[in-house]
């Protein structure tokens, strides 16, 4: 892992609007999403398809607080009113761009689609590991990612919150889709004992 | 119409564009921050401009083989299920999905930006079929419901002010809605929300078509596309057929392309590639997906030699920010459907010529467009097409065929030069030439001279230079050559003080007139004979030297592209050089006396906009500076209105215009301190010294002759 991508998504991203946490544990990651989910004050959370461990551990801490937790698998009844009923949505990023402050969010799905376009808030997770360095780099694996679905398959690159300058030029964010928009950077050294970054203090929230 | 008609209304609707002064500040402001933002943009990225090379190999290559792409995307687009409509017009795009819309029984559709369904009046059709059409764009919602086309391409609303937004949103849902911008964007979510949750049909453009994978790329910043995408059980996509792409990094050039020229964005907010349909949550099965594939028109375009080029533009509204006479009229004067410079040529072949014609002769042919357009494209030649054909049904008015002919013009005025100089004084001949000929009374005009450079250099005998380090075929276009003669003489000393043995070979004005109002086969003769001087003097080792940015230009740039890239006119293109970088090559240590020559000395230098595609004057400069002056550029980024000949024309297509254009520059170089202006246009000079009323000199001028 490069911790000069770490860096470079963080500020990229921050420059778009963006709000990053960078956190070592999946414990940390799930302190980090209850954390946003409090101060947003609101009663219910969507999540994406995240990694089992993940997904369970920010549905114990959340529904430990009393918030309400909708997940997969959705039903079609259900949709889209239970994220439009969500005001918080937590998805997992396959990958991430340094260059250009993007997560990447594949799915096949469309419900997954909506966690992170309907609610007001959007918290996307996603793992340092999985940092590139330039946009060019995530071809291949959107490529990939399309010959393995041979039906249907969406890739989404996302930077930031809903923004707009329609009116007199100034910048508006969360016209429709997400206001605040959050990044959790997993896993920021797991190479530590290699690199000898583990003393390192960050600003985890 | 005739001629006169169209050139009156164009007049009369300039004169109204330039009196809505909110609406001029606030395009103004829009223009220019995209193009500064593109500029740090550019400036802050390794290899800066170099990509344009890439989306123009890219572009050029899709287009090569397009008809191989349009059938590898819609087999694979197929093969994931996806419904693919070829539209050879817009009526056979509308009945598909109108059929679509009456077999579903669809009430509403919510849509996201798509200029391809503007182009063909997709809404209007549907709203005669009692559909209910929502444009989920905010800055299209507004103008959607106030019944306008987009005034910008990329933001159709920036004429409109928050007061005058709450205004139409109040009215749209009866709700109380104050006058500032985050209470306007609360109505327009609580507005729209239930449009994206309910519509039957969601139907959106796209950026990009992938072959390779049959993938639609949607590019938004508010992220409406996502959600018009997903929701609704039907989704339609309407897409022009240029816009596909053979690979996934085809994309991604396009997808950075895009954003940076229009704002300086690395990449849109929201990205979405869509690969066939996706289901909506467990136990779902009615969604689906129509792709339907536009021609109208484009096959044509792509046959043809001048305009198919415009078929490599990726829509990012860069010309548009940057086209000096859109960003004081607007899109609603300079624009049918298609705004703004690339909206000529797609006019012209999408909805008409005369269509195209109303707005054409707006384009003053600054060049700039195409400097600044990521795709590279030659748009202004294109535009020069446009005004050509249209001339063919109406004939070019005369003060434009005047123009055109300006260097008999400067002939005769040369061959009569104490009459004429005392005439162009008169006042009553002044009006005269007003009224009869169409060249504003209120211009300066620059004296002529009564021996013209070339004779005076004759007369002088070319110096004898020893063992010359270069041999320079002086170019002298209209204005050394007539009008400033001792500047030309200063130019060719300097030059052999240097040691180079310099002649004034046979030659023509460069003919850029004939492009600017659009004589194609004038231009076309104009190149060829001014190539077959030039170019057996190229042969012979020498170098084509000129003072004049725009001769440069004309024959480093016009000329090949109306040549057809010929060998020739390749050649002179190798060794043709502006005055400045070429002497800066010849030029080792200044005495010392030089080096402060102009010490003390505090210059703006104004950069013409043809000298933009040949180094911006960077020599020039430098060459000042050398010699202990303080020079500074002063720009907007943009022309400052003159135009070559544009700015002399009476009226708002003319004098009026440019004085708008140039109104900000003006200021820019009042409020700058410097002493004088400092450019190497003939034209231009003449007009920031009536803009400003500073003093404004060519750089020659201000040296004493070499020692
Ligand atoms: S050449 Fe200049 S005036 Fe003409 S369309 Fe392009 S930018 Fe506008
Ligand atoms: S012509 Fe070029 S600059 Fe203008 S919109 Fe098209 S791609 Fe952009």
């Amino acid at each position: 892992m490069d911790q000069d991508l770490v860096t470079q998504f963080k500020n990229k991203y921050e420059t778009l609007a963006g709000i990053v946490h960078l956190v070592d544990t999946e414990d940390q990651a799930a302190e980090a999403v209850l954390d946003i989910v409090r101060l947003e004050q609101c009663r219910q959370v969507a999540l994406g398809s995240l990694p089992a461990s993940l997904s369970a551990r920010i549905d114990a801490a959340c529904s430990e607080a009393g918030i309400a937790v909708v997940k997969p698998p959705y039903q079609r009844q259900q949709l889209p009113q239970a994220m439009h009923e969500s005001p918080v949505g937590v998805t997992w990023a396959a990958l991430a761009v340094a260059e250009t402050g993007a997560l990447l969010e594949l799915t096949t799905d469309d419900a997954l689609r909506l966690v992170s376009a309907l609610p007001r808030v959007h918290v996307g997770i996603c793992r340092a590991r999985d940092l590139l360095a330039t946009h060019r780099e995530a071809a291949a694996p959107i490529r990939r990612f399309f010959s393995q679905n041979k039906r249907n398959a969406t890739a989404t690159f996302i930077s930031g919150p809903s923004r707009t300058g329609d009116i007199e030029m100034r910048l508006t964010l969360g016209v429709h889709g997400p206001e605040v928009a959050h990044a959790v950077v997993l896993g920021r050294c797991p190479d530590e004992a290699d690199t000898g970054d583990k003393g390192d203090r960050h600003d985890a929230p | 119409m005739t001629p006169h008609d169209r050139h009156s209304r164009l007049q009369d609707r300039i004169e109204a564009a330039l009196k809505r002064k909110a609406q001029r500040s606030a395009l103004s402001v829009a223009v220019k921050r995209g193009r500064d933002s593109r500029r740090a943009a550019l400036d802050a990225i390794p290899g800066g401009e170099a990509f344009r090379e890439e989306v123009r190999a890219i572009k050029l290559r899709c287009l090569e083989k397009q008809q191989e792409l349009i059938e590898r995307f819609a087999a694979r687009a197929k093969e994931r299920g996806t419904h693919v409509f070829m539209a050879k017009d817009g009526a056979a795009a509308i009945g598909y999905i109108l059929t679509l819309a009456a077999e579903r029984k669809a009430k509403t559709v919510a849509k996201s930006k798509s200029l391809t369904s503007e182009e063909i009046e997709v809404n209007e059709s549907l709203e005669a079929a009692g559909l209910q059409v929502v444009e989920t764009d905010l800055g299209e919602l507004i103008i959607q419901k106030t019944g306008e086309k987009p005034f910008h391409l990329v933001f159709p609303a920036v004429h409109k002010t928050a007061a005058e937004v709450a205004e139409i949103f109040k009215r749209v849902t009866g709700e109380n809605v104050p006058h500032d911008i985050d209470a306007i964007m609360k109505a327009v979510r609580r507005y729209l929300r239930p449009i994206f949750l309910n519509a039957d049909i969601g139907m959106t453009g796209a950026n990009i078509g992938i072959a390779e994978t049959g993938t639609i790329a949607i590019e938004t910043n508010e992220g409406n596309a996502r959600l018009v995408s997903s929701i609704p059980d039907v989704h339609v996509c309407i897409i022009g057929q240029e816009k596909i792409v053979e690979t996934i990094d085809d994309a991604f050039q396009m997808m950075f392309a895009h954003p940076v020229s229009a704002v300086g964005q690395h990449l849109t907010t929201y990205v979405t590639m869509m690969s066939g349909r996706s289901p909506m949550g467990e136990g779902d099965s009615a969604r689906e997906s129509h792709i339907v594939i536009l021609d109208n028109g484009r096959s044509q375009m792509r046959a043809s030699e001048l305009y198919s080029d415009a078929l490599n533009c990726i829509r990012c509204g860069a010309c548009m920010n940057i086209c000096p006479t859109y960003g004081v009229v607007g899109g609603h004067t300079f624009g049918h459907i298609y705004p703004g410079p690339i909206g000529i040529p797609w006019t012209a072949e999408i909805h008409g010529l005369e269509k195209a014609a109303d707005f054409a002769p707006l384009c003053v042919s600054c060049g700039l467009c195409m400097e600044i357009c990521p795709a590279k494209i030659d748009i202004p030649l294109m535009i020069a097409g446009v005004k050509d054909r249209a001339s063919r049904r109406q004939p070019h008015p005369l003060i434009n065929r005047v123009l055109m002919a300006a260097e008999s013009m400067a002939k005769l005025g040369s061959a009569t030069a104490p009459l004429a100089n005392r005439s162009l004084q008169n006042a009553l001949f002044r009006r005269g030439l007003e009224k009869f000929v169409g060249i504003d009374r209120r211009r300066q005009l620059p004296p002529f001279s009564p021996q013209t450079l070339t004779a005076q250099f004759h007369r002088r005998g070319p110096a004898k230079i020893a063992g010359p380090k270069r041999k320079v075929a002086f170019f002298t276009d209209v204005y050394a050559n007539y009008n400033a003669p001792e500047l030309g003489m200063a130019a060719i000393e300097r030059l052999e003080a240097l040691g180079c043995e310099v002649i004034i070979p046979p030659q023509r004005a460069c003919g850029y007139p004939y492009i600017a109002y659009g004589d194609l086969k004038r231009a076309h003769k104009t190149a060829q004979k001014n190539v077959a001087h030039l170019a057996p003097y190229v042969e012979k080792g020498y170098e084509i030297v000129t003072t004049e940015p725009t001769a440069a230009y004309c024959l480093k740039v016009s000329y090949p592209r109306l040549l057809g890239q010929s060998r020739r006119s390749l050649a002179v293109v190798e060794h043709t050089h502006e005055y400045f970088p070429f002497a800066a090559q010849l030029e080792n240590d200044i005495t010392a006396s030089e080096q402060s020559l102009l010490a003390g000395r505090t210059y703006g230098f104004h950069i013409p906009c043809h000298q933009r595609a040949l180094g911006a004057g960077r020599h020039t400069v430098d060459f000042l500076q050398k010699r202990g002056a303080k020079v500074q550029v002063v720009e907007t980024g943009t022309c400052c209105g003159m135009a070559g000949t544009f700015g002399l024309k009476k009226g708002f297509l003319g004098y009026e215009l440019a004085h708008a254009v140039g109104e900000p520059l003006f200021e820019e170089f009042k409020a700058s301190g410097v002493e004088a202006i400092v450019t190497e246009s003939s034209v231009c000079s003449i007009h920031l010294r009536q803009g400003t009323g500073m003093p404004v000199h060519h750089p020659l001028e201000l040296l004493q002759p070499a020692e």
